[in-house]
């Protein structure tokens, strides 16, 4: 039987979403295609993550040892290879983020098996990996057919697949020993934090953003409830950070930051150039102006012709 | 006894003052000469040697201090007396040179009328500086600074003047010669003085005191803003009071300034004036044209001097300053010696450009669109010509032939959703004119105006060699432009580049569309029946106006539209305030101050209550626009092109656009 | 200290409208503008600030078609001192695999203290022939540099992780980077500094020259069988909601459930 093996993705003893995902995936796969789901888990004192681990795949091994403690990848490159060489798995799944862009691209240089990274969906047709992809930047959408082969190493797009509850039935429990570490070269030393003092308004996938139309400071309360209301982050236009009613990293267009969130929902904001050009490739843009002729309208998916301060207690109504 | 006046009376020993005034004079000498090093590293402006022009100017604003007089009288007053009464104590001193050591003519009447001619001079020179002195200090005149050097020049030289008057006086009180009423000012000093045997020996002290203190200060002259004595007539010769265009070639950086720069630097007198018409300046930016200037003053040593920043402090917070200026030409309105900022600006930034790392980084992203798309404003040239496909426009560059005048419809113009709006109305005024016209589709480039602006004169040239290809291959001969930027460049900077670069000339006239609708309103072309009822006001923009002239053209429009009435702003014609649109500021917003330039124009606007602004620039429609909204002025107060405006007055109306 | 810095030129599409070639392999490139990546560029720039802080050399080294020089005069313009060009030709259908393999083919002979090339490209956004290369020359390897140190022997690397979070790394020299968007602000190249350098000798080389077979590069060499291209949905112009406030927010509402995953 087929095996599908995918790479358990944790930082500072956290399982990462992504992995769940993968595991998600890698599930519907395996029973669409009859395969069989193995998790690998290198790292150093696993046994906690294990534990969360055990309803989510046919079989998880544990590669435990104090040179996986933090990502090196000339240490996880040796596990995987190791676990790969010995479980021979048709397809490994490796999460597309900072550690696995490090990991993926060496790994199949190293094995010598062909690599599509950034996938967003995969799927097996009679003996033929096929992958779908984004290209140009999300404009095109691309659909690849591999060449046949044994191994197939694929990275998957956060975010992409859903993540399901636990499965029935435990895993099989496989504790792996390390193998004979290479000289290492790469030296970890520490994880730095930004400053908590704000939000990265880039990472977040709702923005509700304020415009001019907010009028004062008194009245962005109003739009907060509403924002956490949908989970959102408060962002803005130029002119609030200007006065100082924002954040200065909260300001979006060409002399703030750039965003692609799922939804932006412009309030009061008229979109002009400089705006626009920050926010114009979210992938759903919801804007409310007064003036029919604002041209945020030429950029947004919806419009809502009308003042923002009728509109917004409504709409928060639905989301309580 | 015939009137005149020894030599060297009752002073030994002689050789010694020969001695100081050698000293002296090498030390100026050697001033004066480091700064002629600096100013022959400057690139020649190829300005012809000898021009009438020029001689004429050097009189009018030099020697009469024409500008100087010009909106503030009081310190032309001042600076005229103390520049006449210097001048003749300078000329009294060469006169007694003469006399001593090549010929004698001071004698009897001649020296009487030379004592009056001295006295008098004295006199006005001491008036002048005291009355410096206190609009200075006393009155404290907001563009005055109060530097060290400011203080101790002019007191020096009142103690200069107040020892040769008391030498004189002295003198008068040992020789009381008959003739001493003629020293009328010399006389009251002597009056203190009564008449003793010391005061023989007090003589020399006194004589001494003002040959040191008088040496002392002519060898200053090239260390302090003093030198502008010499530097300012040169500055007033040698500027060209127009933009100069020089190619930019392989030298290194120090080679980007004009030799007449150099001068600029060394002529300016910090008086204040660019400061107070300088919009960015009003607005609270940190900047001025007289910053600028001691910024870029070259050091050429280790002299510590009161005028140019040391080496040190030169790049901290100078860099940026060049960034600010929207090179709207108010300073060189103003300035009594015509220092032109905006050109000097403009090669601060093309060796800024050239180095690449100190370009800030809008302008990179702007440039960089430029480049590739022949427009600053999006990374496409799609949408160049859509509102004119959209309206049926002709495209020249279909037809193969231009059949009627070139709109050059311009970058703002064709690609911003308000700026179109100008576009579409003046289409719609010409199609009602029955006037034939194109443009010039997809392919028309950008003119070069904001490459220009920014220093990157090499795009510049690039852009250039698009519009002067796609106009002599369709037969181009007339153009109409919708901006001032794009008609000034075509008219002033392309011509030069021709020049320099070997290239015939450019073969078109151009116009302005203001130039065009006045002439369509006098030919009756175009009528207005409809009173409008309404009271406008009229914004200049900086590049039709004061850069080039056109000021009636578009009040004549206005004015043959019945039923509206102009009232005009507080800064308006050559005083218009600049938008703050202009010199790349457009794509900058980093250097905003609070307010920005143009909510201070548009809150002047709103001051003469009117209803609408009208404007000619696709740039200050933009700017002024959305000053508007940010002013809260949205419901009391409409911004319009003058197009739209004659559009309306036409009912011509544009659908997209909201009626009053 | 020699630095070896690999860059792609790219079509910009930041604002164009694509089309796709009705049999779905590739798309209207024709108007597009092609420049260097923008992953690229920042590494060109940092190669050229660890030049001027520790001295040494730049070499740009591309694999394109001869437009792909303009790529190659800019990064002199910046400051590179040398550039090699490898013909596309021979290399068309190649993976990740297939460039690297190209690029190794270069990079072995010359003497690199350290590679820089963009963690990504804006076309295909594989991320992959960075470290692949890494792989390939043997070189120890970070990826997604948001800051380089070089002390001495070592480099210090931060990589950009999600969440605001960065991991600090050590790397001995010689070694491979790949740098993230943002590490620093790229200089502007003027016409006049393109100008400049036009004079420089780019070094050219091909395939054969570098002695690779068609089986190691090229379609032969890379694990794709075939590609197909797509648009996504189309969505032109803003849809103006209608009907009273209720309604309206009632369908904005269901949009956000829909669109954002909210429940």
């Amino acid at each position: 039987m087929a095996e599908i093996l995918v790479l358990v993705e944790h930082r500072q003893g956290e399982i990462r979403e992504i992995t769940f995902e993968m595991l998600t995936f890698a599930d519907a796969f395996a029973a669409e295609n009859g395969m069989k789901v193995t998790a690998l888990l290198p790292g150093a004192g696993v046994s906690e993550m294990a534990g969360r681990l055990e309803n989510a795949c046919d079989r998880l091994l544990l590669m435990d040892s104090p040179e996986l403690a933090a990502c090196n990848p000339e240490a996880y490159l040796a596990a995987i290879e190791k676990a790969v060489g010995e479980y021979k798995p048709l397809l490994t799944l490796i999460g597309h983020t900072a550690a696995g862009m490090d990991l993926a691209p060496p790994l199949a240089a190293r094995l010598g098996i062909p690599l599509v990274t950034d996938c967003l969906d995969v799927s097996w047709n009679e003996g033929e990996l096929e992958v779908q992809r984004q290209i140009y930047g999300g404009k095109i959408n691309e659909n690849l057919r591999m060449k046949p082969s044994e191994r197939y190493l694929v990275t998957l797009r956060p975010g992409s697949f859903p993540v399901s509850g636990p499965r029935a039935g435990a895993a099989e429990k496989v504790t792996l020993e390390p193998p004979a570490w290479p000289q290492f070269r790469r030296r970890f030393l520490e994880y730095v934090e930004a400053e908590l003092a704000d939000v990265d308004i880039t990472a977040a996938e709702i923005l509700v953003s304020v415009g001019r139309g907010i009028g004062k400071p008194e009245n962005i309360p109003l739009v907060q409830e509403f924002a956490d209301a949908i989970g959102a982050t408060l962002s803005c236009s130029r002119p609030v950070a200007d006065k100082g009613w924002l954040p200065k990293s909260r300001q979006v267009g060409t002399s703030g930051k750039t965003v692609r969130p799922k939804i932006y929902i412009a309030l009061g904001i008229s979109g002009a150039f400089q705006h626009q050009a920050g926010m114009k490739n979210a992938e759903t843009i919801i804007a409310v102006n007064k003036d029919a002729r604002a041209p945020i309208f030429n950029v947004a998916h919806y419009g809502i012709v009308g003042d923002l301060f009728q509109v917004i207690p409504v709409l928060k109504e639905k989301f309580s | 006894m015939i009137p005149s006046r020894p030599l060297f009376w009752h002073i030994e020993p002689v050789w010694l003052f020969y001695v100081m005034a050698a000293t002296a004079s090498a030390v100026f000498a050697y001033g004066t000469l480091r700064r002629l090093f600096v100013w022959a590293g400057g690139v020649r402006n190829g300005t012809p040697f000898f021009s009438r022009e020029s001689m004429k100017r050097v009189f009018l604003d030099g020697i009469l201090g024409r500008r100087m007089l010009k909106e503030d009288v009081a310190a032309g007053m001042m600076h005229l007396l103390i520049f006449w009464g210097f001048l003749g104590l300078f000329a009294g001193t060469l006169l007694l040179g003469i006399h001593d050591y090549l010929f004698r003519f001071l004698d009897g009447t001649v020296y009487l009328v030379y004592s009056i001619f001295l006295e008098t001079a004295g006199m006005m020179l001491l008036t002048g500086l005291f009355w410096a002195l206190v609009r200075r200090y006393v009155q404290r005149v907001p563009r005055l600074e109060r530097r060290a050097d400011d203080l101790i020049v002019p007191v020096w030289l009142v103690l200069v003047v107040l020892s040769g008057f008391l030498t004189e006086g002295v003198r008068l009180a040992i020789q009381q010669p008959s003739w001493e009423g003629w020293s009328f000012a010399g006389l009251r000093v002597a009056a203190l003085f009564p008449s003793s045997g010391s005061l023989v020996s007090f003589y020399p002290v006194s004589w001494w005191l003002h040959a040191i203190l008088s040496l002392a200060f002519i060898a200053s002259i090239p260390y302090f803003k003093l030198f502008h004595i010499l530097t300012a007539p040169v500055h007033l010769y040698v500027s060209p009071c127009r933009p100069v265009f020089i190619p930019a070639d392989e030298k290194g950086p120090e080679h980007h300034y004009l030799f007449h720069d150099f001068i600029a630097f060394d002529a300016c007198t910090r008086c204040g004036r660019c400061v107070e018409a300088c919009p960015a300046t009003g607005a609270g930016e940190p900047f001025s044209p007289r910053d600028f200037l001691r910024w870029a003053r070259p050091s050429p040593s280790v002299f510590p001097l009161a005028l140019s920043v040391p080496e040190g402090e030169r790049d901290s917070c100078g860099d940026s300053l060049m960034w600010h200026c929207t090179t709207c030409g108010a300073c060189l309105e103003v300035c009594p010696i015509y220092i032109s900022t905006p050109d000097a600006v403009r090669r601060a930034r093309a060796a800024a450009v050239e180095d690449g790392t100190q370009v800030p980084t809008l302008l990179v992203d702007t440039l960089e669109k430029l480049y590739k798309y022949n427009n600053p404003w999006e990374a496409s040239k799609k949408n160049r010509n859509r509102w004119a496909r959209e309206m049926g426009v002709t495209d020249f560059t279909k037809t193969k032939k231009a059949d009627g005048i070139c709109y050059f419809v311009g970058c703002t113009t064709s690609i911003e959703t308000r700026a179109q709006g100008l576009a579409r109305a003046f289409s719609r005024i010409l199609g009602h004119a029955g006037i034939p016209f194109g443009t010039l589709g997809k392919k028309e480039p950008c003119c070069g105006d904001i490459a220009f602006r920014a220093g990157e004169d090499g795009l510049f040239e690039e852009q250039a060699e698009a519009c002067l290809d796609l106009f002599s291959r369709y037969g181009v001969e007339e153009v109409v432009t919708s901006s001032p930027h794009c008609f000034h460049t075509f008219r002033n900077e392309y011509p030069a580049f021709c020049r320099l670069s070997g290239r015939p000339p450019t073969g078109i006239s151009v116009f302005h569309y203001t130039q065009i609708l006045e002439r369509l309103v006098k030919t009756g072309a175009i009528r207005f029946k409809k009173p409008l009822g309404l009271t406008v006001t009229y914004h200049d923009p900086c590049y039709l106006g004061r850069h080039n002239g056109v000021f009636d053209a578009p009040r004549e429009v206005i004015r043959s539209i019945p039923g509206v009435s102009l009232v005009e702003m507080l800064h308006h014609r050559e005083k218009s305030l600049c938008c703050g649109g202009g010199g790349g500021r457009m794509w900058q917003e980093e250097f905003d101050s609070d307010p920005k330039m143009s909510e201070v124009r548009i809150r002047e606007a709103a001051a003469t209550s009117a209803q609408v602004v009208i404007t000619a620039c696709p740039l200050c429609l933009i700017m002024l626009e959305d000053a508007r909204k940010t002013s809260g002025l949205e419901d009391s107060l409409r911004v319009m092109d003058l197009n739209e405006f004659v559009a309306m007055a036409l009912d011509l109306a544009d659908e997209n656009k909201e009626e009053i | 200290m020699d630095i070896v810095v690999c860059v792609k030129q790219v079509p910009e599409v930041a604002e164009a409208e694509l089309e796709v070639a009705p049999d779905g392999s590739s798309i209207d490139t024709e108007d597009l503008v092609e420049d260097i990546n923008e992953w690229d560029n920042y590494a060109v720039e940092e190669a050229i600030r660890l030049k001027e802080a520790h001295g040494g050399s730049v070499t740009v080294v591309t694999l394109g078609d001869e437009e792909a020089e303009d790529v190659l005069r800019r990064a002199l313009a910046m400051g590179a001192d040398a550039a090699v060009l490898i013909d596309e030709e021979g290399f068309e259908g190649s993976d990740a695999f297939g460039i690297a393999g190209g690029l190794y083919g270069v990079l072995k002979d010359m003497s690199c203290d350290l590679v820089l090339t963009g963690a990504q490209a804006s076309d295909d956004g594989w991320g992959q022939v960075g470290l692949i290369l890494a792989e390939r020359l043997g070189l120890p390897f970070a990826s997604l540099a948001v800051d380089i140190r070089i002390d001495g022997d070592t480099v210090f690397v931060n990589r950009e992780l999600e969440s605001n979070t960065q991991e600090k790394v050590a790397l001995p020299l010689p070694a491979l980077i790949t740098i993230q968007t943002g590490i620093n602000d790229p200089r502007y190249v003027s016409i006049m500094g393109i100008r400049k350098v036009r004079k420089i000798e780019i070094r050219e080389t091909d395939r054969e020259e570098l002695g690779l077979s068609e089986k190691e590069v090229g379609f032969g060499g890379s694990g794709l069988a075939s590609r197909t291209l797509s648009l996504p949905s189309a969505g032109a112009g803003a849809e103006i909601l209608t009907g009273n406030l209720n309604e309206i927010c009632e369908k904005t509402a269901q949009i956000i459930r829909e669109r954002g995953g909210v429940a």
